[in-house]
């Protein structure tokens, strides 16, 4: 007699008035420490779920239903605009982490240390044009492919009903694209990247009461100067990544669940 | 589900309890716990509480209006249209995905970027000018001329001219987030809806029309009538759309709502 209540989920006691094998007790024993502290059997419970929804048949599509593939097919490229931004994301995040290998963010040195690593990559290290051109380009067609996936949305009207949070949650996105290039941008610290740092701090500061905070907050300052460059670069390949990848993420989620809005 | 009930006919108490959808076999999956001492799903988690409890009641109830809408209607396919992701779009997306790549390769070997001269703090480039994706946003912040002076400030004008910029900015993206809540209805195509179709064309050629401006220094053409132009071509192009897209309506209705008709008869 134990004085521990005893309910009508006493594993253990069901335990031992079944006959189990020694490998079946121990199997039983760690699940259910496991689940105990894990939740396991809610996982399991979604796993059969998907496995039942997986292998349920496909529904018809609305184009398959209605035999409108002919007038459908000459669409398509236009419906795989985001899937080319997710692309071009991917390629850019890959080739910026190898960049990231031989790139650093100072602007000590002669004329200054990020742009002498610049000119390493383009010059000395081998490949290292073609890394930097694919960084560059997968940038230029992600941003190029974004803006075109937000026109291929508005004038086929998919942002309507189920689908308005996701449409915001592309704004973001796409300032968030532009936020990337316009960090990049800086990365070289040549003339442009140094000039259009300055058009940023006036941007910043000419927002009404937060204006220098902002500044301060983002540029390190009202002129451009070594923190600016290692806030961008911060900004660039650490704080951005997570929230862009996030986002996509959940973007690219909201869409499988939703199904892609066929022109009607 | 039908076999479930069939045992539970039985007695009438049991059946009052089996209101929602059978006691064992709970989601409908047909599953039945492998015997009575184990729970159910169902029974674990109704011994839960609090907001977890009423989480799993809305969802209950939500399951079960699902329900009942699918069996009050009469389309036996599912009426909610949109495209499968898997497999029918992701299949052909990596099929376009491996043209993609190549051209970015190809772009990335045949034109690599170059390097400008260093920055040098004490000399201003005579042309400054970000990436080409943020000439509109550039533009929008040279809308001095566009700030008004208001004669109850006595000429003054309420906000600088670079804060007015910074505003417009966030006025034409606060402006393209709202869209869902504005334009609403079953509408997809341009065709069943000029107006928004017009705004859209309208907003196209701005952005098109606001970048020229922001590089106007570029630009061989008098620096008024550039301006004049980026207000006046987008109302063009957006009064031209509407026009087209309205006389092509009538007939386009007709034609689409035929083919509906005879495809998916009205209830």
């Amino acid at each position: 007699m134990s004085l521990e209540r005893k309910d009508e989920f006493d594993h253990e006691g069901w335990m031992k008035e079944r006959d189990l094998t020694p490998i079946e007790t121990i199997y039983l024993t760690t699940l259910m420490w496991l689940d105990k502290r894990l939740r396991i059997v809610d996982y399991l419970e979604l796993l059969e779920d998907l496995y039942y929804k997986i292998n349920m048949q496909m529904p018809k599509s609305h184009t398959e239903q209605y035999n409108l593939d002919n007038k459908f097919w000459y669409w398509y490229p236009l419906y795989a605009l985001g899937s080319f931004s997710t692309i071009a994301y991917v390629v850019a995040a890959i080739s910026g982490a190898l960049l990231g290998f031989y790139y650093s963010p100072a602007t000590t040195g002669d004329p200054s240390t990020a742009y002498n690593s610049i000119t390493f990559i383009m010059t000395d290290l081998r490949f290292g044009f073609f890394l930097r051109s694919l960084h560059r380009w997968s940038a230029q067609v992600m941003v190029a492919a974004v803006f075109l996936h937000m026109l291929r949305v508005y004038f086929t009207g998919a942002y309507k009903e189920p689908r308005e949070l996701n449409w915001i949650i592309g704004i973001v996105l796409i300032s968030l694209t532009m936020v990337f290039g316009y960090t990049g941008y800086l990365l070289p610290w040549d003339q442009l990247a140094f000039w259009a740092g300055q058009i940023g701090v006036e941007m910043a500061l000419s927002v009404p009461l937060a204006g220098e905070w902002v500044a301060q907050l983002l540029f390190g300052g009202f002129t451009l100067s070594q923190s600016t460059l290692q806030r961008m670069y911060i900004l660039h390949v650490f704080f951005l990544p997570f929230v862009a990848t996030a986002l996509i993420a959940i973007h690219i989620g909201i869409v499988w669940m939703q199904g892609i809005a066929e022109p009607h | 589900m039908s076999e479930n009930e069939s045992t539970t006919d039985g007695t009438g108490s049991e059946r009052e309890a089996a209101t929602d959808g059978g006691r064992k076999a709970a989601d409908g999956s047909g599953i039945v716990a492998p015997d009575d001492e184990t729970p159910t799903w169902r029974e674990r988690k109704e011994r839960t509480q609090g907001l977890s409890q009423l989480t799993y009641e809305y969802f209950e109830r939500a399951r079960r209006e699902d329900q009942d809408l699918r069996t009050e209607s009469d389309y036996v396919e599912r009426d909610v249209l949109a495209f499968p992701v898997w497999p029918h779009e992701m299949i052909r997306n990596l099929a376009l995905t491996s043209f993609f790549v190549g051209m970015i390769i190809f772009l990335a070997a045949a034109l690599p970027p170059h390097i400008g001269a260093p920055a040098n703090p004490s000399q201003t480039p005579a042309v400054i000018l970000p990436d080409w994706y943020l000439y509109w946003s550039f533009g929008l912040l040279k809308l001095g001329p566009l700030n008004p002076d208001l004669a109850l400030l006595g000429g003054q004008k309420l906000m600088a001219d670079r804060t007015y910029g910074v505003v417009a900015n966030l006025v034409v993206v606060g402006f393209i987030a709202i869209v869902p809540f504005l334009n609403k209805g079953a509408a997809r195509r341009p065709v069943e809806q000029p107006f928004w179709a017009a705004v859209g064309v309208f907003g196209v050629i701005f952005a098109a029309t606001i970048s020229a401006l922001s590089v106007k220094n570029l630009i061989p053409m008098d620096s008024h009538l550039l301006f004049d132009l980026t207000f006046l071509l987008p109302f063009v192009g957006g009064f031209l759309t509407y026009a087209v897209l309205k006389s092509m309506r009538e007939g386009y209705m007709f034609e689409l709502n035929r083919r509906y008709y005879r495809l998916r008869p009205p209830k």
